[in-house]
């Protein structure tokens, strides 16, 4: 506990030491007004916010598809009543996807260490990554990804057309993968994490790709209660 | 745990403290050395370790102080084929060559552009360094070090 501490009083200074930086590279030589503002700046950047809270939430997606052990997962009724987090993406990415992936299955081992939650709460997150490169991520590729990074992650896979129609409900556009000039096939990946209630069912939070371990980390316990982050 | 911690808070520093000195002073040299041959610097390069040894991706950042130039190629001993991509709304594009901006940079960041290895050698590990030719038109043949960082390491917080 002692030592994390120090990380953030180390990372609090390298913020302010930036700031500074920032002065003495831009300011040049004239600069009555010193420090202080240029310090809030760093602090402000270094804290924004990466939820969005939806004043509408979105409806559950209607997801029939088949998880990593080739068994029907049915989405809705799987996660009703958890706090679920959905991110649409495929295992043949190798800088968004693994990285959004990476730093949900971070935060929940960080929230696993919360003495604020009860162990049933931990129990109920699911986190689950839908792939939008089915053909290539069939349940066992999927299985065999999220092994690396939590094989408490449920993969899912199935027919594209589900999958987009899904993705569509939360205002994601994803396209079939297509294949380019060389043959190599090109996926898309969604650029959001969806956060849904357990209190509503709602899809009520998004983050998008700027979010870290650290603001899921932060945030995760209030989803898991189904409160606004 | 806290050792590799802090060393990556401290590479951090240093890559946004470069980039914001670089950031301001490219603005200033553009117009003297816009003709002039091109001076590369290569910052803040890493490999989040990958999840298999089916891809990687590697990011570093191209300070140019000089003319123009254009990135060409890449090569590394850890990948048969490794290729440079942009990325637009969740779909990777590779593209064949880069250009470097005279007094300008050249940014591959997670979620823009990225190189992609593919079929690796070996998985690397956190702690490891990959080495990786750059080649440039003018410029030639730059080697550069990416050590391999956690998987969810972001530069803008050095963790």
């Amino acid at each position: 506990m002692h030592k994390k501490t120090r990380t953030k009083a180390l990372s609090t200074a390298a913020l302010l030491t930036v700031g500074v930086f920032a002065l003495s590279a831009c300011g040049g030589g004239s600069s009555d007004d010193a420090n202080a503002p240029v310090a809030q700046v760093s602090a402000e950047s270094g804290t924004s916010k990466a939820a969005t809270v939806l004043d509408k939430p979105f409806e559950k997606p209607d997801l029939i598809l088949t998880d990593t052990n080739g068994k029907k997962y049915d989405f809705r009724a799987e996660t009703q009543g958890k706090p679920t987090l959905l991110y649409f993406g495929y295992t043949n990415c190798p800088d968004v996807c693994p990285l959004t992936m990476n730093n949900l299955a971070v935060a929940k081992k960080e929230i696993d260490k919360s003495k604020q939650l009860t162990q049933a709460q931990k129990d109920s997150l699911r986190i689950v990554l839908v792939t939008t490169d089915p053909e290539r991520d069939t349940p066992s590729a999927l299985g065999k990804w999220l092994k690396g990074i939590d094989p408490e992650v449920i993969g899912l896979s199935g027919d594209f057309a589900t999958i987009q129609a899904g993705a569509r409900q939360l205002g994601i556009t994803i396209e079939a993968p297509t294949k380019d000039k060389a043959g190599k096939v090109v996926s898309q990946h969604g650029t959001q994490v969806i956060a849904f209630s357990p209190k509503t069912d709602g899809g009520y939070v998004l983050y998008d790709e700027d979010a870290t371990v650290e603001d899921y980390t932060k945030d995760m316990p209030k989803i898991i209660k189904g409160e606004n982050p | 745990m806290t050792v590799p911690g802090r060393r990556a808070v401290a590479f951090g520093v240093a890559v946004a403290v470069a980039a914001v000195l670089t950031g301001c002073g490219s603005a200033e040299r553009s117009s003297a050395k816009a003709a002039a041959e091109p001076e590369l610097r290569v910052t803040g390069a890493y490999m989040p370790a990958p999840v298999t040894d089916a891809m990687a991706a590697g990011f570093f950042v191209v300070r140019n102080s000089g003319g123009a130039d254009t990135l060409l190629s890449v090569r590394s001993d850890l990948a048969n084929q490794v290729t440079m991509h942009s990325t637009k709304d969740g779909v990777m594009q590779e593209q064949k060559t880069f250009s470097v901006p005279a007094g300008g940079t050249l940014n591959f960041e997670s979620g823009g552009s990225h190189l992609m290895f593919e079929k690796l050698t070996h998985k690397p590990k956190q702690g490891e360094k990959v080495t990786v030719e750059l080649r440039f038109r003018k410029a030639g043949r730059i080697d550069v070090q990416l050590p391999v960082k956690p998987p969810t390491y972001n530069p803008k917080s050095g963790r």
